[in-house]
């Protein structure tokens, strides 16, 4: 969804207008009537993420609405690796700074430190993706092992999911990058890609926050 | 078998003229005719659908039902007013209004004065429809400290289980429809639950349901004023036989109450005779299930002409089934219980003739077997 | 090929299959979206008329529970995600961009892709019916969706829940479209407060979309992992879940649904009724006002549908329930002030506008009465839901909707839908509706519940059953004439010309149908009504920007 803005231009030649049509090129082409303001494309990215906080909010109230109904949470026989968490979320979060950094590179046109910049970020997202791997096959409870592993897997395994999302949607920023796209001026889908990585992040740490210092 | 569903006949009697399809079109002018007069009285139809009596649910055979009834009875006037008041209003622009002529109509935007006036107007109906439907709520749902009797009352896949836990008796629905009886100017407490999927429990007599939710043992008091006989049924779709589970409540005197209940007693405790008929050496068929898809049984074979016993086996956790049979027509003969597995049931099976026959299971139909008569 | 009848007649490019497999132009995709809706409505249609069958009579075995079951729990299904979101949104993809003068949608393959979603989710759900069938109501409560509560709860249940979430996918990506389309492309000087009235009504809905759908999709999500992989630990009580859980996700979502399904009709009634009374909407921002209220409101009110389960904060939730009847009586109001001392013009969209005001108003005032907790008490569940509900749904949604296709039409094909039929569909309709739901309000205080598959003749519940099957088939006559208006002025309806309606907003500007990028040139928007101006008053149209207050005419009506 990042790579839509301005595609009206470049439309296949077989829905391009005809001769007639060609006199509104301002209207036809037609992204910006509205002077000023938030990029579209930046802005589809913001209502998505609007969206997802919203899919995330509903887990949240599920897991208060369980935990509140039980008696012991967790259970006496889950053990959770907190050592492990804490270091994924000082990963995690680093990541957001290296983001961020990124941006910065770009929005001063400086395509090969944007590159490196997001080439750390894309690591520590695959690091976080990993330790998490990790964390799944060494945890002494499953998915199936009542209602606080359903509650737990299910959070953190949707977290994973957007987080592997995430590393997709920068592996193609770097793809389009080396094909030489991106300057100071156009870079939307960058900057799209930020916001919905630091979106993540910021689940994370509500996730870590819920799960292992709220318990 | 025909319970009294109180103050309801006589009305669906009286408002079905008032509705028969002839009417409709009768009043309306064949299509094509002049639009304006067809969308004067279709509106003109609807009101005076609305304005007829038969609009009120039953006059309650409770303090509690009666006190929804007498809410019903207010909060109705006012909808139909602004009913009337809106209609009336549409069919006179419309009436009015038609047709276009040669100078544009006044361009008119607004008038604040009007807007504050229809906002503020709906705003104190609605907050005097609520305040008086708290007030209501208030008697409907309160308990009573010290209940005269107490029913526990069971959601089962289909049907409903009644328990009265001080006194001793229980009344299943598990075979055929339960009836239970409850006294006239006394509380009556009851408690629901469920440990399957959600029922409601719901007397349109008493105007009045409540969810039974697995998890969740809601309770609630009736009152009831008036003795009768009250049909109830489940009202929260609970899966194949939801339309099945009714169930009967027949509220008498304290006395009456009192024998009932002794009389159960006595009922309960006297061995239960099987079927009559079966002779001392009847076959018993075993049929056992331990899949939703077939029975573990593919034939069966019965004697022509004498009743024999089925004893049914079902296997499966929390799953409902039962054994039918039905002839080379397709005519069900003969249906078990419903057993939600894993439990087992015995049951008589009549006498029938020689022939090829199917059984069958009510709530799976896929699972079938044949069943030889010879 | 049924997905190329509402190809506009003279436009300067070809259409193909491909053509339409591939658009992404805004108006060939609302095309699609309206076309695949309107075949869903007659499967829906179907199986509502398999339901009207069976009960039409006592004791009654047409088919037996099961079916009953998948039958209800699919037309629900199919009325409200594959016929009623999508033709709203089918509608507001043609019309929106045009209104707006822009050239297309903000992400055009982004709306090709939400469209395509929406059969693919709809085959999933219709698989069901191959797959063990869904019998679990629209609303899917648990614990009877949760796992193995008998016929219908298998299998077909899981396609069920994952065609849903298809759906939800869908009418996401489309309401961040929609969003991103009307706050950044629209033309110049079309301020917020000049927007038509159909595009607020769009803004508000798919805001709402935006917010309710990812909860739905949440509980979907914890539903079919509980049914595949944890065994009821969220849902199912017995295994330590909340079986309450689901109805407040369901019901978070599922009233602010409610309203994605009629505010954008409202806002057809309000682009109709002033152009076919040739005057303006009286009220313009109180109008708007109350779309945005009734939008906030929407999110306070979702336990109303819970209040029998004793396990709800009552006062709250009623009274905020009763309160959204004020905006919705602002509009109405609103709608007849306009019409008052107009000129009305009883054109086929004027007629199904008359009529989703009559029929509507029923419905809400229903729905008035059912803030009412004891009230409730006594008929949730019950066939006076059932009537409210088809009074808001059909005679709000539907009637919008029919209006809009009479209203519009003319601007997609090119042609004008024959009026004679369209008064024969509308006058159908008319009786149809109110011979088949309102009977259902008497059967609701009756005490006859919804969803049972038959019921005793000692019940004495036979006659109106039988004058609402008799209305039902009224209704699918109306629906059959519909069909055969459209196909027939498909092929040889009168040419409509660029500006049938005498309209006031953008789309009636460019001609009919639109070229692919819709406008040779955009005409100056200094009112909410542009082509109004350019009409009528050409020395504003030529001024510069007024502010939207009334210029002339009287005050007051
Ligand atoms: C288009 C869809 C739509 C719309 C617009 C509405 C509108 C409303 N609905 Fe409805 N509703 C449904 C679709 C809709 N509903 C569906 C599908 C269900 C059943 C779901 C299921 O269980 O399957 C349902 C169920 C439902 C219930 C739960 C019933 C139950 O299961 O127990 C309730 C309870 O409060 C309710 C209330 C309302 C109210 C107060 C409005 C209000 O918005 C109505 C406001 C309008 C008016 C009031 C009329 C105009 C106003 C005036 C002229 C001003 C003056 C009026 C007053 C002062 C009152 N609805
Ligand atoms: C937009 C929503 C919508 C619409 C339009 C309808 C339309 C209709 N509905 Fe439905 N209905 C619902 C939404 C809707 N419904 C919902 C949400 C439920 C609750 C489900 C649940 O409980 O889970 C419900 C439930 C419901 C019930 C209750 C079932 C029960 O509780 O047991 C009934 C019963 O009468 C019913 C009837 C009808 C009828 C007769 C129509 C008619 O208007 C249908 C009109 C008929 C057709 C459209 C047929 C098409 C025409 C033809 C076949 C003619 C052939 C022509 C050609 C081929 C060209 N509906
Ligand atoms: Cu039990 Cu419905
Ligand atoms: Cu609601």
């Amino acid at each position: 969804m990042t790579a839509e803005a301005g595609r009206l231009e470049q439309r296949p030649a077989a829905e391009a207008p005809n001769e007639g049509h060609e006199g509104s090129a301002e209207i036809r082409t037609g992204a910006h009537p509205v002077a000023g303001g938030t990029d579209t494309t930046i802005l589809g990215v913001l209502l998505f993420i609007a969206s997802e906080a919203m899919f995330f909010a509903g887990l949240f109230a599920a897991y208060f609405t369980l935990r509140t109904k039980a008696t012991t949470w967790p259970p006496g026989d889950i053990h959770l690796d907190l050592p492990l968490a804490a270091a994924l979320t000082v990963v995690l979060v680093s990541s957001s700074f290296t983001m961020e950094g990124a941006v910065r590179a770009i929005q001063a046109g400086d395509r090969r430190r944007m590159v490196r910049w997001l080439s750390v970020t894309l690591g520590l997202g695959l690091l976080f993706l990993a330790g998490q791997l990790y964390d799944y096959a060494t945890l002494d409870f499953s998915f199936s092992s009542g209602v606080y592993g359903a509650a737990f897997f299910t959070m953190t395994g949707f977290h994973g999911a957007h987080v592997a999302g995430g590393v997709v949607a920068m592996f193609a920023m770097l793809g389009r990058a080396s094909q030489g796209q991106f300057t100071a001026r156009h870079h939307a889908a960058v900057v799209g890609v930020s916001a919905y990585w630091h979106f993540v992040d910021l689940i994370w740490v509500a996730l870590f926050s819920t799960l292992y210092l709220l318990r | 078998m025909g319970f009294r569903w109180p103050g309801r006949r006589d009305r669906v009697a009286a408002g079905l003229p008032r509705i028969d399809p002839a009417t409709l079109p009768a009043a309306a002018p064949a299509p094509g005719g002049r639009p304006s007069r067809l969308v004067a009285v279709v509106p003109l139809a609807a009101l005076l659908l609305a304005g007829c009596s038969t609009m009120y649910p039953a006059s309650g055979g409770t303090t509690q039902g009666q006190s929804v009834r007498s809410l019903y009875d207010i909060i109705l006037v006012p909808a139909i007013v602004i009913f009337v008041l809106v209609e009336g209003l549409l069919i006179w622009n419309v009436v009015r209004y038609r047709g276009r002529r040669d100078h544009l109509p006044p361009q008119t935007h607004g008038n604040n004065v009007l807007e504050i006036t229809w906002t503020i107007l709906p705003f104190f109906i609605t907050l005097g429809v609520f305040a008086l439907s708290m007030q209501t709520l208030g008697k409907v749902d309160a308990k009573s400290a010290n209940p005269a009797v107490v029913v526990d009352v069971t959601g089962r896949q289909w049907f409903w289980d009644f328990a009265y836990p001080d006194l001793g008796v229980k009344v299943s629905g598990a075979g055929a429809e339960p009836k239970i009886e409850l006294p006239v100017g006394q509380t009556v407490r009851v408690r629901l639950h469920s440990d399957n999927v959600i029922h409601s429990f719901y007397v349109p007599g008493f105007l009045f349901k409540r969810d039974d939710i697995p998890g969740l043992d809601n309770q609630f008091d009736l009152d009831i004023t008036t003795p009768g006989t009250y049909g109830g049924q489940c009202a929260e779709f609970c899966g194949f036989g939801h339309a099945d589970m009714r169930f009967t409540i027949v509220a008498v005197s304290q006395a009456d109450f009192q024998a009932w209940i002794a009389q159960q007693k006595a009922a309960a405790s006297a061995t239960p005779t099987p079927g009559p008929s079966l002779a001392p050496n009847a076959k018993t068929l075993e049929v056992s299930a331990s899949t939703p898809t077939s029975f573990e049984q593919s034939s069966l074979d019965a004697p022509a002409g004498q009743p024999f016993a089925i004893h049914f086996t079902n296997k499966e956790a929390g799953v409902p089934h039962d054994v039918a049979i039905k002839d080379a027509g397709g005519q069900v003969i003969f249906k078990s219980k419903i057993v939600s597995g894993p439990a087992d049931d015995t049951e008589t099976a009549p006498a029938l003739p020689a022939g090829s026959y199917t059984f069958f299971c009510m709530v799976h139909p896929n699972m079938q077997g044949t069943l030889t008569v010879h | 090929m049924a997905t190329t009848t509402l190809v506009p007649a003279r436009v300067g490019y070809r259409s193909s299959i491909y053509e339409w497999l591939t658009t992404t132009d805004h108006k060939k995709i609302g095309a699609l979206y309206l076309t695949s809706s309107l075949i869903f409505f007659l499967l829906g249609g179907l199986q509502a008329l398999g339901i009207r069958s069976q009960l039409a009579f006592p004791d009654q075995a047409l088919v037996d529970h099961g079916t009953y079951n998948e039958y209800f729990t699919i037309h629900g299904t199919t009325m409200i995600f594959l016929f009623a979101m999508p033709i709203l949104s089918g509608l507001a993809n043609y019309i929106v961009p045009l209104q707006l003068g822009a050239a297309d949608m903000a992400f055009p393959r982004i709306n090709a892709l939400g469209f395509w979603l929406v059969p693919m989710g709809g085959l999933m759900i219709y698989s069901s019916y191959f797959f063990g069938g869904a019998a679990v109501g629209w609303t899917g409560y648990v614990p009877l969706s949760d796992g193995n509560f008998g016929p219908g709860t298998g299998q077909g249940v899981d396609l069920w829940i994952v065609g849903l979430i298809v759906l939800g996918a869908s009418s996401i990506l489309g309401a961040v479209n929609f969003l991103a389309t009307i706050f950044k492309l629209r033309a110049p000087g079309l301020t917020m407060w000049r927007l038509p009235i159909f595009v607020w009504t769009v803004l508000v809905t798919q805001t709402l979309a935006l917010f309710a759908i990812p909860v739905f999709t949440t509980a979907l999500a914890l539903l079919f992992i509980d049914r595949n992989f944890t065994h009821g630990a969220f849902l199912n009580p017995a295994v330590g879940g909340n079986a309450v859980l689901w109805q407040h996700m369901f019901w978070f979502f599922g009233h602010p649904e409610v309203y994605i399904m009629i505010l954008p009709a409202m806002g057809v009634i309000s682009e109709v009724v002033p152009v076919f009374s040739r005057k303006p909407l009286f009220g313009y921002k109180a109008f708007i006002g109350a779309t945005i209220a009734i939008g906030l409101l929407a999110f306070g009110v979702w336990a109303h549908h819970m209040f029998a389960t004793g396990a709800v904060y009552l006062p709250f939730f009623s009274l905020l329930t009763g309160l959204i009847g004020v905006p919705t009586g602002i509009k109405f109001f609103n709608w007849l002030a306009t019409m008052w001392r107009g000129q009305l013009n009883l054109a086929t969209p004027m007629l199904f506008a008359i009529g989703f005001l009559a029929l509507f108003l029923i419905g809400g005032l229903d729905g008035a009465l059912l803030a009412a907790v004891p009230f409730d008490y006594d008929v949730t569940d019950t066939y006076w839901v059932v009537a409210h509900l088809h009074y808001v749904l059909f005679g709000g949604t539907a009637m919008g909707v029919f209006a809009g296709i009479y209203y519009w039409f003319p601007k997609m094909s090119g042609r004008l839908l024959d009026e004679r039929l369209g008064r024969l569909h509308w006058l159908l309709l008319m009786i149809g509706v109110n011979l088949a739901f309102f009977p259902q309000h008497l059967l609701g205080l009756d005490g006859m519940p919804r969803r049972i598959s038959t019921y005793p003749a000692s019940s004495g519940w036979g006659p109106l059953n039988l004058a609402s099957t008799i209305g039902a088939f009224t209704i699918a006559a109306g629906v059959a004439v519909f069909f055969v208006n459209i196909l027939v002025s498909l092929r040889s309806g009168e040419p409509a010309g660029d500006d049938p309606w005498d309209g006031t907003t953008l789309e009636w500007a460019t001609t009919s149908p639109p070229p692919p990028y819709n406008f040779e040139s955009v005409p100056p928007v200094r009112s909410e009504r542009p082509l109004f101006d350019l009409k009528h008053r050409p020395a504003v149209a030529a001024l510069a920007p007024v502010p939207a207050a009334p210029a002339d005419g009287e005050a007051g009506a």
